[in-house]
């Protein structure tokens, strides 16, 4: 059977870098062949049909070459530019967030069709409340899921009992949720709260649209992300370098307000 | 003369083609035709090239007002009186005020960032000329700033970063218009620059 030269396909763009004169690098994740790395020629020029179709966070229609090593742009058409992501700087870092751990955890190798849904249910979260850090936690969990690396959030890890209510530890090396009784060598153990492990199988079990309104102090805020982000990056095995400016804009912003969403109804 | 077979037997060669290809843009190839290149050069203007490059780095540094490129405290731009003094354009690198320059319809002043926000890459507000934006507008003599970062995301990122900074202070912030390229046509426009172009339209 002859090889398609060419293809088309749906993708989110989550960087690019430039390349040469004019040239354009971009990687993006599809539903079909999971991250796709390709090169744009002349896309920095103002006068390419490609600039501004390229962008990060732009969902685009794809027509790709077929390259030895990387394949080439022939085409680009935006099918959606997240304009609510685009015109503002809390849904536009997070959106961003969300990119980078795509870039991270995609594989070029192997397809992940649920990730690619993942990734546009939480960018459209993060649009409906660019505030909130719940579609970022949500789409840490679901991104361990889909991978195949859920942590463990309804028996010990160790002993394999069912966990009763009350303070549990979290060991993101070990694989989720320790009992009060059982410290196995080497583990990172962190401390979980009764409420934290509630937040986290409510994300386990809801579809983010479906989630109700919660109610998210401070504390428990920077445990889900800690909890979390200790998770995502021990198995990215380097930090999130996006979530640092993230953490800039948190500590600058004037009067944020105590509760991740609207009280309950 | 088989200038192929030299680098394995002038390390001297191989050394200015290795600096060479450190240069952006600069492949191993073009690195090697442009060191055949030099070699063949008249000995007076290959070291009037080494002199140009020796002589940048001792002399060239940041204008203390504006941040751009500059071989005394003061670049010509701040230097100038007649330039109007109440209006800062925000751009990324030396080369966009080059780039504005050229076009003779500013006379206002310029601050350059030296980057952009780039999140992914952990550029972040405290590695950009920010700080010393802030510190020009202090005097007040300042009445607006006129952001002109690329139109990347990176761009559009550090323009709403220095606009939120800037919420509450007594200058005017505007943005270069965004729209079609001259001689783009607007079938291959993307969706976010034709509903920018179309809110910026201007009667004429
Ligand atoms: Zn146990
Ligand atoms: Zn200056």
């Amino acid at each position: 059977m002859p090889v398609l030269k060419t293809y088309r396909t749906e993708a989110l763009v989550l960087k690019n870098h430039p390349l040469g004169e004019a040239d354009l690098l971009v990687v993006c994740y599809t539903r079909e062949s999971g991250k796709v790395r390709a090169t744009a020629r002349a896309a920095r020029k103002v006068s390419s049909r490609l600039v501004g179709h390229l962008e990060p966070l732009t969902l685009v229609n794809l027509s790709l070459t077929r390259g030895r090593t990387l394949d080439q742009v022939a085409q680009a058409q935006v099918a959606d530019s997240f304009p609510a992501l685009r015109n503002a700087l809390p849904a536009l870092s997070r959106g961003l967030y969300v990119a980078e751990l795509l870039d991270g955890f995609g594989s070029e190798a192997s397809p992940n069709p649920e990730l690619y849904s993942l990734a546009l249910e939480v960018l459209a979260g993060i649009g409906r409340s660019p505030e909130s850090d719940l579609p970022l936690r949500y789409f840490e969990l679901r991104l361990l899921e889909t991978s195949g690396l859920l942590p463990e959030l309804y028996q010990c890890v160790e002993c394999r009992k069912p966990l009763v209510p009350g303070d549990h530890r979290f060991t993101p090396n070990g694989g989720g949720t320790l009992c009060s009784q059982c410290a196995p060598l080497g583990a990172h153990l962190r401390p979980l709260s009764v409420r934290t492990l509630k937040v986290l199988r409510l994300l386990h079990r809801q579809r983010l649209a479906e989630i109700p309104s919660l109610t998210i102090d401070h504390q428990l805020a920077q445990e889900l992300k800690a909890t979390l982000t200790a998770s995502v990056e021990h198995w990215l095995d380097q930090q999130v370098r996006s979530s640092a400016f993230l953490d800039h804009l948190r500590r600058t912003t004037p009067a944020e307000p105590a509760t991740e969403s609207a009280a309950h109804a | 003369m088989n200038l192929e077979h030299l680098p394995s037997t002038s390390p001297s060669l191989s050394r200015l083609i290795d600096e060479l290809n450190k240069l952006p843009g600069i492949g191993p190839k073009s690195a090697q035709r442009l060191a055949y290149h030099i070699i063949r050069l008249p000995a007076e203007e290959a070291l009037a090239l080494a002199e140009a490059i020796t002589d940048v780095k001792q002399s060239v540094g940041f204008c203390q007002r504006c941040q751009n490129l500059a071989d005394a405290s003061i670049c010509p731009i701040c230097a100038d009186s007649r330039r109007n003094q109440e209006q800062i354009c925000v751009v990324e690198d030396p080369l966009d005020v080059l780039a504005l320059e050229r076009t003779h319809c500013y006379r206002g002043l310029y601050h350059v960032l030296h980057g952009v926000i780039s999140p992914l890459n952990g550029v972040g507000p405290e590695q950009l000329k920010l700080k010393e934006l802030l510190t020009r507008l202090e005097g007040g003599q300042v009445k607006e700033l006129i952001i002109a970062t690329n139109a990347t995301l990176e761009g559009e990122a550090t323009a709403m970063y220095i606009r939120r900074h800037l919420a509450g202070r007594a200058v005017k912030v505007s943005h270069l218009a965004w729209g079609l390229p001259v001689g783009g046509s607007l079938e291959y426009a993307d969706e976010l620059t034709l509903s920018r172009a179309f809110q910026g339209r201007q009667e004429i």
